[in-house]
C-alpha cells in the first residue's frame, strides 16, 4: 500500500479529508455567527473544471473531526485482501499520568523564565508538567532528549500559504498579457507553499499567513488550506479584498475597505489574528489608514510591508503617527524604505520612536528583505528584532531564507544568543498576534513542542544580495510535537531499534504519536537475527 | 566603487531576473510605478570557456565510470569538461568543493506532485510542490508516479509541470482519472483503457516516460494487461504498485509473465505482497525470477512500503535495489521517508556504499525510464549536478513500523545545479562574504546563478566596517 490511508480515500473523499485534517485545533473552530453584509465573490479557482470536488460537503468545518492513529479492520478471510483501514480508530485510554515525557532537555520557555535542563510531560495534548526528575514510569512513552533544546513549538508570523493568490509573474490569470509578457493560463497561480511541507521539519507548529487572502477570499483559503493542514494556520487578512494577487490588485485603492475587512476579521476570532498591507506602490496613506480601521474593529494588530519607498509617505510618519502601539512593521532589515540612516548607518529616528511607542519590529527575511549591511549596523546599535519570521514562499524557500531554523541560525551567527532567537520565535510572536495561549510551556498549554539540536561547524548564511556570513552553529529540528502528538522525528529518537524488543506499550502509541501503526507481519517473518 | 554604467547594467539584470523569477516583492523606490516584468532576461555573452567550475570534488558518475577527485566545468547549461586541474581563469565563477561528492543531479523515480487530483482544485492533500523538497536535496528530476491519468494529465502539465524549476516527468496512471479522489478510484476497471492511455502517452514523448498501475484491490489481471498494452503502444516502461495481495494474481506470475523485461516493480521492500520468502526470509522465488526476466526493482519507501525486517534479510541475500526512490507525498514527507537523501542515508546505514546509492539515484533510474540523457556527467549532457557533504555521527533512520536503524553517515546537499544554474546553496559556498570584496564579476552572475541580483544600495550605505 503506497498511501497509508489508501483504502479510506478510495471509499470516500470525506474520509480523506478527515485524515489529512489531522488533529483539530480547537481555537480554529469558526463561530461564523453572523451573516456577512458583503457579498463574498467566488474565486476563479474554486472547484472549476471537470475534476471538481464531487460530493464534497460545502462547509469545510463540518468535515473536521479528530483523527486518531491505530485501528484497522481485520484482514479479509483467507488473507486474500490487504488489511483495510476503516473508520477513525478508537483511542485506548492511557491510565498513566503522562502520555509523553521528554527527559533532561535544555528547556527554554521565555514566558515562564525557564532556561535550564529539566523534564517536560504531556498528557491529552496539553503540557502536564515541567520539572526535574519526572518519573519515566508515569509516561506511556519517555524520550531522553539530553543534549537537545526543548522549546515551545515555533511560531512563524510571516509565511505565504494560500496558493490561489500571489499570481505567477505578479499578474493574475484573468488579466490579458501585455505586449512582451508571457501569457498566463488559468490557475497559473502558485507562488505560495503548502504549510505542512515546511513547518514540522523545522519545529514550526503555528504559522501566520501574512495577507495571502483578503476578505473576499478568506473563506476559500480557510476551506482549502487552513482546515486541511496539520499545522496551525492563522491568518492576517490583506487589506486588499482580493488578497495578495499581484501588483494590479494590490495597488487598487478601491478594493481596500477597512470596514469589510474588519467585519470579516470579527467573524473569525482566533483564526484571523491581524490585518496586512503589502507591496503598495502609490503615494497615498489609504492602505494604512484602512488597515488600522480594520484592526480597530476586530481588535487585532496590523502588519505592514511598506511597499515602495515614497517621499509622500515617509516611514517616520508611518511608525510614529499612523500605526498603533502593538502593530507590526515587517522586513525591518531590508533597508529599502529608509530603515537605515544613510549617514550614520544606524536605525533611523522613526524606528527608534516607533519602538518607544510600542510598534513591533519583525524580521521577515524573505527573498529580498534582508541584508547584512543593514542588519549588522542596526544590531550593533541594539536594534534587535521583536520577532523572527521567514516570509517563506516559492522563491525564498530555496534562496537565502530556506526555513525558520535557518533564519534563527543566521541571527545567532550575527551574535544573538540561543535564548534570544528562541524567544523571538515563540513567546514574542505569540504576544504580537495576541495569541498568548501559544509560544510557551505553561501547565495546561497546548502541547506544541520543538526539540532542537545545535550542530557545530562552519556554516554560511545568506542575504538577499547573495552575500554570506559565516557562523559556527546550525539549529536542527530533532522532534516536533503538535497538540501532544509526534509529527516529525528526524532521527527516530522516539522509536525503538528494529531488531530489539519494544521499550513501551505499542497499544498506547496512539496517545503519543500520530504515526499509524502498521499491521503486523505474520509471526514467522520476524527475523531471527537479533 | 560602482560606475554609473555598471549600476545601470545591474539594474537591468535585476529587472529581467525578477521577471524570470516570478517575484512578488515590491520594487525599490526610484521609480513611481513597479518596473514592468517583461520577457526573459538578456544574457550577456560570457567570453570564457566555462560559466561555472566545480573544483576538486569527489565525482561519482556511474555511466562514465568516474569515481575520483576531479573538476567539473559547465557552460551554457551543459557539462563542458570533466578532468583534473581545469583552470579557474577559464570560468566566470569557480567553487572549491573539495571534501564533497559531486554527482549528476539526482533522479527520484517515484513522487506524487499533482495536487489537484487529490480532492479537487487546491486541495493538495497528498501531492507536494516539486520545488519544495527537490532542489534542497540535490534532486533535479522527479517522476510523478501515476498521480494523473490521460484525463487529467494536461491539467497537471499546465498547473505544475510547466511552472516548476524541477524537471518533472510522468508515469501516466492506467486509470483515466489517475490517482483520483473525486469519486472515481483506481480499482474501477472500466476506466482502464490501454489503447487510449498508450495513444495519449505518445503525444508527450520525453515527458510521459511510463505507465503506472497502483492500489488495485480486485482479483483481475486487467489493470496490468492494459498497462502493458499502453506501454507497448508508447514504448515506455510500466511501473507497478501491486495494490492488494490477492491469491488470484500472485506476484510471481506478475513479474515473470505479465510484465516485460524493463518494466518496474516498486515498493520492493514492503513485504506486503510476498516479496519475502516466509521460510528463508530472503527474496521470494518470484522476485528472483522477475529479476532474471529483466524486471527492475525500485524502492519507493513511501509511508507504508518499507520495513527493515524485510529489507535487511533481502539485502543480506544480495537482493539489492535497482533504483532508490521516495514515493514522496505529504504524509511520507513528514514520516519515515522525508526526502530522497534520507532514503539514500537509510541504505547507507544498511550497508550500501556511497557509489551504490548515487548510482541507484542517477544512472540506474535514468536507464529504467529510458531517459539516458539524464543521470550522467558526460560532456554535452544537461548540467544537472548535485554537491553533497557527508556528516558523521549517530543518526537514526526509521521504517514504516516506526522502528529505527542507527547509522553513522548522513548525506547533506550543499549545492544543486539545475541546467547550469545554481538552484540551491545551503551554506553559500558559491557566494562571497558580505563585508569582503567580490571574488568574481557580478555582471556574469546570470551565467551561473538563478538568484536575482539585487539593485545596489546608494553608495554611502556601504558599511565602512570591514
Amino acid at each position: 500500500m503506497k498511501l497509508s490511508n489508501r483504502s479510506l480515500i478510495c471509499q470516500s473523499m470525506f474520509g480523506a479529508v478527515l485524515l489529512a485534517t489531522g488533529v483539530v485545533q480547537a481555537q480554529n473552530q469558526a463561530p461564523a455567527a453572523q451573516q456577512a453584509p458583503y457579498h463574498v465573490a467566488p474565486t476563479p479557482y474554486q472547484n472549476s473544471g471537470p475534476i471538481g470536488c464531487v460530493g464534497c460537503p460545502a462547509n469545510g468545518a463540518a468535515r473536521r473531526a479528530p483523527v486518531q492513529a491505530g485501528g484497522q479492520a481485520p484482514a479479509a478471510p483467507g488473507g486474500a485482501a490487504a488489511p483495510q483501514r476503516v473508520g477513525p480508530p478508537q483511542n485506548l485510554a492511557n491510565p498513566l499520568p503522562y502520555d509523553l515525557l521528554l527527559q533532561n532537555g535544555h528547556v527554554i520557555d521565555a514566558k515562564n523564565n525557564i532556561d535550564k535542563v529539566t523534564d517536560v510531560a504531556i498528557k491529552d495534548g496539553k503540557i502536564a508538567a515541567v520539572g526535574d526528575h519526572l518519573n519515566a514510569k508515569d509516561a506511556a512513552k519517555a524520550i531522553d532528549v539530553n543534549g537537545y533544546i526543548v522549546t515551545p513549538g515555533l511560531v512563524d508570523i510571516h509565511m505565504h500559504v494560500y496558493p490561489a493568490t500571489a499570481e505567477w509573474l505578479g499578474r493574475s490569470s484573468d488579466e490579458p498579457a501585455q505586449s512582451g509578457e508571457i501569457p498566463i493560463t488559468p490557475r497559473m497561480s502558485w507562488h505560495t507553499l503548502w504549510p505542512d511541507g515546511f513547518t514540522f521539519r523545522s519545529g514550526v507548529t503555528t504559522v501566520v499567513s501574512a495577507g495571502d487572502s483578503g476578505w473576499r477570499n478568506f473563506e476559500d483559503f480557510k476551506e482549502h488550506v487552513i482546515d486541511r493542514s496539520q499545522t496551525r494556520v492563522l491568518a492576517m487578512l490583506n487589506i486588499v479584498g482580493a488578497g495578495m494577487r499581484g501588483g494590479r490588485y494590490e495597488d487598487n485603492l478601491a478594493d481596500m475597505n477597512g470596514e469589510a475587512t474588519g467585519y470579516m476579521a470579527q467573524r473569525y476570532p482566533g483564526i484571523i489574528v491581524g490585518i496586512k498591507s503589502a507591496h503598495y506602490t502609490g503615494p497615498e496613506w489609504t492602505p494604512y489608514i484602512e488597515s488600522v480601521k480594520a484592526g480597530n474593529m476586530a481588535n487585532i494588530p496590523v502588519m505592514i510591508d511598506y511597499g515602495s519607498n515614497r517621499i509622500e509617505r515617509p516611514l517616520y510618519q508611518l511608525l510614529t503617527k499612523y500605526l498603533r502601539p502593538g502593530d507590526i512593521y515587517t522586513h525591518m532589515y531590508s533597508g529599502l524604505r529608509g530603515e537605515q540612516d544613510p549617514h550614520t548607518l544606524k536605525p533611523q529616528a522613526g524606528l527608534i520612536e516607533g519602538r518607544q511607542r510600542g510598534v513591533w519590529f519583525d524580521a521577515g527575511t524573505g527573498n529580498g528583505s534582508f541584508r547584512f549591511r543593514v542588519t549588522v549596523p542596526l544590531l550593533k546599535e541594539g536594534f534587535l528584532p521583536d520577532s523572527l519570521s521567514t516570509d517563506l514562499h516559492i522563491e525564498s524557500m530555496n534562496s537565502s531564507t530556506k526555513d525558520m531554523l535557518n533564519v534563527m541560525s543566521k541571527f545567532m551567527a550575527m551574535g544573538l544568543t540561543l535564548q534570544e532567537v528562541v524567544e523571538e520565535s515563540t513567546w514574542h510572536p505569540a504576544r504580537e498576534i495576541k495569541q498568548e495561549q501559544l509560544g510557551h510551556l505553561s501547565i495546561g498549554a497546548i502541547a506544541d513542542v520543538a526539540v532542537l539540536s545545535e550542530q557545530h561547524g562552519n556554516y554560511g548564511f545568506l542575504d538577499m544580495d547573495n552575500l554570506k556570513m559565516m557562523g559556527d552553529t546550525r539549529l536542527v529540528c530533532q522532534l516536533t510535537v503538535h497538540n501532544g502528538r509526534i509529527v516529525y522525528d528526524l532521527n527516530g529518537i522516539s522509536m525503538d531499534l528494529w531488531n530489539q524488543p519494544a521499550s513501551s506499550d505499542p497499544q498506547t502509541a496512539a496517545t503519543w504519536t500520530v504515526y499509524t501503526p502498521r499491521p503486523a507481519l505474520p509471526e514467522q517473518l520476524t527475523p531471527t537475527q537479533k | 566603487m560602482l560606475t554609473r554604467y555598471l549600476r545601470v547594467v545591474l539594474l537591468l539584470i535585476f529587472c529581467s531576473a525578477v521577471a524570470a523569477q516570478a517575484q512578488v516583492q515590491a520594487p525599490p523606490a526610484q521609480a513611481a510605478a513597479a518596473p514592468r516584468r517583461v520577457g526573459r532576461p538578456q544574457n550577456q555573452a560570457n567570453p570564457l570557456p566555462y560559466d561555472l567550475l566545480l573544483q576538486k570534488g569527489h565525482v561519482i558518475d556511474a555511466k562514465n565510470n568516474i569515481d575520483r577527485v576531479t573538476d567539473v566545468a559547465i557552460k551554457d547549461g551543459k557539462i563542458a569538461a570533466v578532468g583534473n586541474n581545469l583552470n579557474p581563469k577559464d570560468a566566470a565563477k569557480t567553487i572549491n568543493v573539495s571534501g564533497n561528492f559531486v554527482t549528476p543531479g539526482l533522479i527520484d523515480l517515484h513522487e506524487h506532485l499533482y495536487t489537484v487530483s487529490a480532492n479537487g482544485p487546491l486541495s493538495k492533500l497528498h501531492g507536494i510542490w516539486p520545488d519544495q523538497l527537490a532542489v534542497r536535496t540535490g534532486v533535479t528530476t522527479v517522476v510523478d508516479a501515476g498521480t494523473s491519468g490521460w484525463r487529467t494529465f494536461e491539467d497537471f502539465k499546465a498547473s505544475v509541470i510547466d511552472r516548476v524549476q524541477t524537471r518533472v516527468l510522468v508515469d501516466l496512471n492506467i486509470t483515466g482519472w489517475g490517482m483520483d479522489h473525486t469519486g472515481h478510484n483506481e480499482s474501477d476497471i472500466t476506466d482502464m483503457d490501454g489503447q487510449i492511455t498508450g495513444d495519449f502517452a505518445k503525444k508527450y514523448p520525453g515527458i510521459i516516460v511510463g505507465i503506472k498501475s497502483a492500489h488495485f484491490t480486485g482479483p483481475e489481471w486487467h489493470p496490468y494487461i492494459e498497462a502493458v498494452k499502453a506501454g507497448n503502444i508508447a514504448n515506455v516502461p510500466v511501473m507497478i504498485d501491486y495494490g492488494s495481495n490477492r491469491i488470484e494474481r500472485p506476484m510471481a506470475e506478475l513479474v515473470t509473465k505479465y510484465l516485460r523485461s524493463g518494466d518496474i516493480y516498486t515498493h520492493m521492500y514492503s513485504g506486503l505482497r510476498n516479496e519475502q520468502d516466509t521460510k528463508t526470509l530472503g527474496p521470494s522465488q518470484g522476485l528472483i525470477d522477475g529479476r532474471k526476466h529483466g524486471v527492475f526493482f525500485d524502492v519507493g519507501t513511501g509511508n507504508g512500503s518499507f520495513r527493515y525486517r524485510v529489507a535487511v534479510p533481502l539485502m543480506k541475500a544480495g537482493f539489492l535495489p535497482d533504483s532508490i526512490s521516495t514515493d514522496l507525498h505529504y504524509e511520507s514527507s513528514m514520516g519515515n521517508t522525508k526526502d530522497l537523501l534520507n532514503v539514500m542515508n537509510i541504505f547507507l546505514a544498511m550497508g550500501l556504499t556511497e557509489q551504490q546509492v548515487f548510482t541507484d539515484t542517477t544512472w540506474h533510474p535514468a536507464q529504467e525510464i529510458k531517459q539516458t540523457q539524464l543521470g550522467n556527467l558526460s560532456v554535452g549532457a544537461i548540467a544537472d549536478v548535485g554537491v553533497f557533504s557527508e556528516q558523521h555521527g549517530n543518526f537514526g533512520y526509521w521504517d514504516m513500523d516506526g522502528l529505527k536503524m542507527v547509522g553513522n553517515k548522513r548525506l547533506v546537499c550543499e549545492l544543486t545545479i539545475r541546467a547550469g544554474k545554481i538552484a540551491w546553496d545551503l551554506n553559500g559556498i558559491s557566494m562571497d562574504v558580505w563585508n569582503q570584496k567580490a571574488s568574481s564579476d557580478p555582471t556574469m552572475a546570470s551565467h551561473w546563478t538563478d538568484f536575482p541580483p539585487r539593485p545596489p544600495l546608494p553608495e554611502q550605505l556601504t558599511p565602512t566596517q570591514k
